[in-house]
């Protein structure tokens, strides 16, 4: 399939995808607030700015379930491929500071089966308090839950129970450039609910379904509660593996989706209306215009950049936007 | 039981995983799932019997297939401190198999997860169970993956037929390799279907050594080994190519040892290198030593039971 037919095919089936986000209740008359917070280095502490950030956007965590999922997709140790454990514990720690009954860290990575690669990683454990329960989804009971983008054909996902029952579920991708979709941020990391098990190593089955068709139909299936993204160092070029380091030094933060991610976007020196998901997400998400957004925290002008993408997607360029 | 002494606890701690209702978990506190319950089953009858090569025969009976053939042999007594468990376990794995052959996740889910019937097969081998073993093979042999024009952007032959995860999918390593060691197991290493599923893993060999989930290279650039792939393709490879056409991968585990921690990783590191007469002897070791240290948390069960089947040093997955 082109993308010519994915765009024909959207906007037949536009209409079933709009059934769960608007039943989600993301749309609203309130603009999406969007923070971005400098962390010019894994070194440094940010659960009191984050924990700040998160409660003054009105996420409750008191007593609640929370669910962290990370990006973990393979190991190397120059590339920064995966969620950085500081970020992730940043996260983890503003959850517990918060009142969270639980924090659990989760991921159903993509590429790697053994856990040692992901979540299960020692210097993961080292770097969180042993409060945080760390859990690899690829191998974990699932709930079958109806699909309600209908864009894949697929009548059911089988998310990983720690993602269907959470109360809260925050998504920490990291903030790379990807080779099949343009850019890989929240949207896309929740292919990571999906155990292996079910889906296999890749999850074939979503990509002969169409990667964009299966982002925006888990986009409109899986409740997304936070986002946290990874900007401090991101991956350039042929990401989402095989990419370059792009340091900005940031972090970005937003109870919206797709708020977070088009705001990550424009920092890339991209489109939103460019990148085919993003654009379609729109019609039943919030946040891909501009002016959807209230920024907060820093300026964006500080962090913006030009990240290196592949030719196909050299139309995604836009901006400045800022 | 016939283990080493160190690994003595190991299979104790295996049998403590099985819950009381049938099944095994990959974790603590999970719900029953076929692989961990498959892969325990063998690592059960590893420790019931003396090394060597394994043949099938062993351990109890399981109950008769879904409507087909019937022809189960009478199984072999195995040790009694592994045979009430294996034979609870083989009770429930029997109770995965649908009509059609094919081996599901749990009971729950018979229709997904269908890539584990090739393990299914070789339990149920092992275990004589050849009605079951039959029509698992059959499903497995049925099973095909998708082929696709070839990408320049992708190196590799898209028209090889392997086995998929999911079915009507591409083919990928970790399923075709199960697969072409179950056919191989039941003597059919000679089948049309098992020499292109081990022409399909070495066309997905990395040029420099090792496997990966099924991608040797992308836009020019080799993608990155993983250690687990590596081992399992090598013992799928195991009679089936020429040791020049692996040597690189054998070369890859070798110089790499130092690295693999993980007691996956260790496992099939273990077992690839052994299947082809190298020396694992150090990764044998730290194997042991990285199951023992293995939290409840972190310990896969799947991966506890592989790390036994690499330590009795049995070639359970050979021809």
């Amino acid at each position: 399939m082109n993308r010519r037919d994915f765009l024909k095919g959207t906007a037949v089936l536009a209409p079933a995808a709009l059934v769960g986000p608007l039943r989600s209740g993301q749309f609203g008359p309130a603009p999406c607030p969007v923070t971005l917070l400098p962390m010019p280095d894994y070194g440094r502490d940010m659960e009191k700015e984050i924990a700040a950030v998160m409660s003054r956007d009105g996420l409750v965590l008191k007593g609640k379930k929370v669910l962290l999922k990370p990006n973990y997709v393979e190991a190397h140790p120059d590339r920064p491929i995966n969620t950085n454990p500081a970020v992730i514990a940043a996260v983890a720690h503003a959850c517990l500071r918060l009142g969270a009954a639980e924090v659990v860290v989760g991921e159903a990575s993509g590429h790697r089966r053994d856990p040692w690669f992901s979540v299960l990683n020692p210097k993961l454990r080292e770097v969180l308090d042993k409060r945080v329960r760390c859990l690899d989804m690829n191998h974990s009971d699932a709930v079958e839950t109806p699909n309600r983008g209908g864009l894949t054909g697929l009548s059911r996902f089988y998310v990983a129970r720690a993602a269907a029952e959470a109360d809260v579920l925050i998504s920490l991708p990291k903030m790379k450039t990807h080779h099949w979709a343009g850019v890989t941020l929240s949207l896309k990391n929740l292919f990571g609910t999906l155990p292996g098990i079910y889906y296999g190593w890749p999850k074939n089955v979503l990509h002969f379904r169409g990667i964009e068709r299966s982002i925006l139909d888990l986009a409109a299936t899986v409740k997304v509660h936070y986002n946290v993204i990874d900007g401090v160092v991101g991956m350039e070029g042929d990401g989402p593996i095989m990419g370059r380091a792009r340091p900005v030094g940031v972090l970005v933060l937003s109870p919206f989706s797709l708020a977070a991610d088009a705001t990550a976007a424009r920092l890339m020196g991209f489109d939103p209306r460019r990148i085919l998901y993003l654009a379609q997400a729109g019609r039943f998400l919030r946040g891909l215009k501009i002016e959807d957004v209230v920024q907060r925290g820093e300026s964006p002008k500080k962090y913006a950049t030009r990240f290196d993408c592949l030719d196909d997607f050299k139309g995604m360029r836009g901006g400045p936007f800022f | 039981m016939f283990v080493a002494p160190e690994a003595a606890p190991l299979v104790k701690r295996l049998i403590s995983f099985i819950i009381p209702g049938g099944g095994v978990p990959y974790y603590k506190g999970g719900g029953p799932s076929a692989e961990p319950s498959l892969l325990a089953l063998l690592a059960l009858q590893t420790a019931s019997r003396p090394g060597g090569h394994a043949g099938p025969g062993s351990v109890p009976s399981a109950p008769a297939a879904p409507p087909g053939p019937t022809n189960s042999s009478p199984a072999s007594p195995a040790d009694g401190a592994v045979a009430e468990p294996a034979k609870s376990l083989l009770a429930w794995a029997s109770g995965l198999q649908n009509a059609d052959g094919s081996v599901g996740l749990d009971p729950a889910h018979r229709d997904q997860g269908l890539w584990l019937t090739a393990l299914a097969a070789i339990v149920f081998h092992h275990y004589v169970v050849a009605d079951r073993r039959d029509l698992a093979l059959g499903f497995v042999a049925s099973l095909k993956s998708a082929t696709a024009p070839n990408d320049p952007r992708i190196r590799q032959d898209n028209a090889l037929v392997g086995w998929p995860w999911v079915p009507g999918t591409f083919g990928w390593v970790e399923p075709t390799a199960w697969s072409v060691v179950a056919l191989g197991v039941y003597g059919r290493s000679g089948d049309a279907r098992a020499a292109e599923g081990a022409k399909f893993l070495l066309d997905r060999q990395i040029p420099s050594g090792g496997w990966n989930y099924g991608n040797p290279g992308l836009n020019d650039s080799e993608l990155l080994p993983f250690w687990d792939t590596t081992g399992l393709a090598l013992v799928a490879l195991r009679g089936r190519a020429e040791a020049a056409r692996v040597r690189p991968s054998l070369e890859f585990l070798e110089t790499n040892q130092e690295k693999i921690e993980s007691p996956c990783g260790l496992a099939w590191a273990v077992m690839g290198l052994e299947n082809w007469g190298r020396d694992a002897a150090r990764l044998r070791t730290r194997l042991l030593r990285a199951l023992a240290a293995a939290s409840d948390e972190t310990l896969n069960a799947a991966h506890l039971a592989a790390g036994l089947i690499a330590l009795s040093g049995r070639k359970v997955f050979a021809p």
